[in-house]
């Protein structure tokens, strides 16, 4: 998400006030960052627990920065299916289905592993897009 | 720094970081420049917010998150937010009020977000201005409104703000009643008894009185055990009940004549009609009762905020889109938090601060011209039924036939089992928890 293009979107809302919604095309060929976008909103919910970004260094609910992908997804749908001891991991990780893990896990696995305290926000940036391209280029 | 020079302090800092970052216009005194603002599309838009409690906060962090140019400004009345979250803590001497204490010192600097501590008084719509008490009008293009809860006083006969300001706390909004209904619960006479009266539904924090109960009943199990916590209830059922009371059985006698906890029912005329301040007595509809403390929490309605913006319905609530908490009664509006309408989602910090994050990125979409993504949203409320013993109710959300609903199989409360270590797990997730969760609203 670079200055440029927020810049660009700006222009595109003055004109959208005039021409009405969005064309259906940008939709279209967003479709792919769409799941990217969702995996970020609901890697989000994560934070009261976990910590900004999954960046949370304190002694009971790990950090999920920097999780390898499948150490995720292994982790969420052990709880789901009850394979795993949980205190509330597995009311959790039954809202969720393998999709959408598999997304919160890309989204995560590109997060910097440090407290959040200590991340500027143009890391997070960076993270972020880090994980929107991975999940462009799964699909 | 006392509470005033801060005042001042942010006060000189905001007029000038205001017309700095955002020029004139933003500030135009009269207004005229307000509505145009929108149309001079080289300026970013600004988005205001007024709160800057668990919802307004977390808000401007994740607006800023999904957009870095855009203009952000809260205003909020207070320097400090002292968090409700743990507040029945301070009760009994596990923390203090310094230590719920927060400001927006790091949203400012860190988010490049303007604050503005003043109280807001109205807002035009028309000219998408608010005004505030102190004669500042700042023009928005989205305005996003999360004001917290106010207090009804209207059906217990003899309560009224000025009682509980006084004699008789609630102290349901932590701060200066917190320590006096603390103060209370130590003076209590050696077998003397203590009253609390939960509201009717919806109130803010649906586990906190039964929390409150809990460590009542905690604390005069080791200063005073021949003392005992009355509950006159409206209510047939409350949130975690099933486990809360499992707990209040294994810590406290529930159910045995030695119990520190009597719990009357709504049906068992739980509901307390009256209170005679004075006299400390109070009348339930089952019957009188005598007490040496009465702890009445009040029936609760949108933020006085809310209600003065036209943004609340007969309800007393403020009914919102379910997908991206856009005001269903103002345009360019939004409300978060506990005055929502939220269905099944609590009145809790936790879901405040869910709520603003895909807020957040509804507002982000809506101005550059994106529609907003699919809403999921998510709630964890962790009680303490004692110091070591933690229950919770967790839920993931999704909008489903035009209501916020549990997500699969996801809701759900403790399970009560005979493992010894799931209590207190849950006590050590509970106060873990406190400590991010705050970092994630505030820094
Ligand atoms: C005893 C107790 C325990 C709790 N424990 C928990 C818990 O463990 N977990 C949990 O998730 N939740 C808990 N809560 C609930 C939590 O505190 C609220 O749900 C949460 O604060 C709601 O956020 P909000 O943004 O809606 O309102 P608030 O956080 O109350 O923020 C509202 C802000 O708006 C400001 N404001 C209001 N009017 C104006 C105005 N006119 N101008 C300017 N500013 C204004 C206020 O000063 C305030 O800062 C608890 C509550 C209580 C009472």
């Amino acid at each position: 998400m670079t200055n440029n293009t927020l810049r660009l979107s700006g222009l595109c809302l003055s004109l959208s006030l005039f021409a009405g919604t969005p064309a259906q095309a940008q939709d279209d060929a967003k479709s792919s960052s769409i799941t990217a976008k969702l995996g970020e909103a609901m890697a989000q919910q994560c934070a009261p627990c976990h910590g900004t970004n999954g960046q949370a260094m304190t002694e009971a609910m790990p950090p999920l920065a920097g999780l390898p992908v499948e150490t995720f997804e292994r982790a969420m749908l052990a709880y789901r299916d009850g394979s795993r001891d949980a205190v509330i991991m597995d009311r959790v990780a039954r809202g969720f289905t393998d999709e959408e893990i598999h997304a919160m896990a890309i989204w995560f696995e590109k997060q910097p592993y440090k407290a959040w305290q200590n991340t500027e926000l143009e890391e997070a940036y960076k993270a972020s897009e880090a994980a929107k391209n991975a999940m462009g280029g799964q699909q | 720094m006392s509470r005033l020079e801060q005042q001042t302090f942010d006060r000189k800092i905001t007029r000038r970081d205001l017309v700095k970052l955002f020029g004139a216009s933003a500030v135009a005194a009269t207004g005229i420049f307000g509505a145009s603002n929108k149309a001079f599309a080289q300026s970013a838009a600004h988005v205001v917010i007024l709160g800057g409690g668990v919802g307004g906060s977390t808000f401007a962090k994740y607006l800023r998150f999904a957009d870095p140019d855009v203009k952000i400004t809260i205003i909020e009345q207070y320097p400090e937010y002292i968090t409700c979250l743990r507040s029945n803590d301070v009760l009994v001497g596990m923390h203090t009020l310094d230590e719920l204490t927060f400001n927006l010192d790091t949203i400012r600097s860190k988010y490049n977000v303007n604050v503005i501590i003043d109280r807001v008084v109205g807002a035009d719509f028309d000219q998408k201005t608010v005004r505030t008490q102190k004669g500042e009008v700042v023009s928005y293009d989205k305005l996003v409104v999360s004001p917290g809860i106010d207090f009804v006083y209207d059906n217990i006969e003899g309560f009224n703000e000025q009682v509980a300001d006084t004699t008789h706390p609630h102290a349901y909004k932590a701060g200066p009643q917190t320590l006096k209904l603390k103060q209370q619960l130590e003076n209590l006479p050696q077998g003397g008894t203590a009253i609390i009266a939960p509201p009717q539904n919806p109130f803010r924090c649906p586990p906190g009185p039964y929390e409150r109960i809990s460590f009542f009943a905690e604390y005069l199990k080791k200063h005073n055990p021949t003392g005992k916590v009355i509950v006159l209830d409206p209510k047939d059922r409350f949130t975690k009940d099933v486990p809360f009371k499992k707990a209040w059985e294994r810590l406290y006698g529930y159910k045995t004549d030695n119990s520190l906890i009597e719990w009357v029912s709504g049906s068992d005329g739980g509901q307390v009609t009256r209170l005679d301040p004075k006299t400390n007595q109070v009348q339930a509809v089952v019957e009188d009762f005598q007490a040496d403390l009465i702890n009445i929490i009040p029936n609760q309605r949108a933020g006085k905020l809310a209600q003065n913006l036209d943004l609340t319905d007969e309800s007393g609530w403020c009914p919102i889109n379910r997908h991206t908490f856009e005001s269903m009664r103002h345009d360019e509006v939004y409300v978060l938090g506990d005055s929502t309408i939220a269905d099944a989602m609590p009145k809790s910090g936790y879901s405040a601060n869910s709520q603003a994050k895909v807020c957040a990125k509804a507002v982000a979409d809506t101005l550059k011209g994106e529609s907003p993504g699919r809403a999921i949203y998510s709630n964890v409320c962790y009680s303490l039924a004692g110091q070591n013993y933690g229950v919770s109710i967790a839920a993931i959300y999704e909008v489903r036939d035009g209501l916020i609903q549990p997500k699969g199989d996801s809701a759900g409360v403790s399970e009560i089992t005979d493992k010894p270590a799931q209590p207190i797990l849950e006590a050590v997730y509970q106060k873990n928890w406190h400590r991010e969760f705050v970092k994630d609203v505030f820094y």
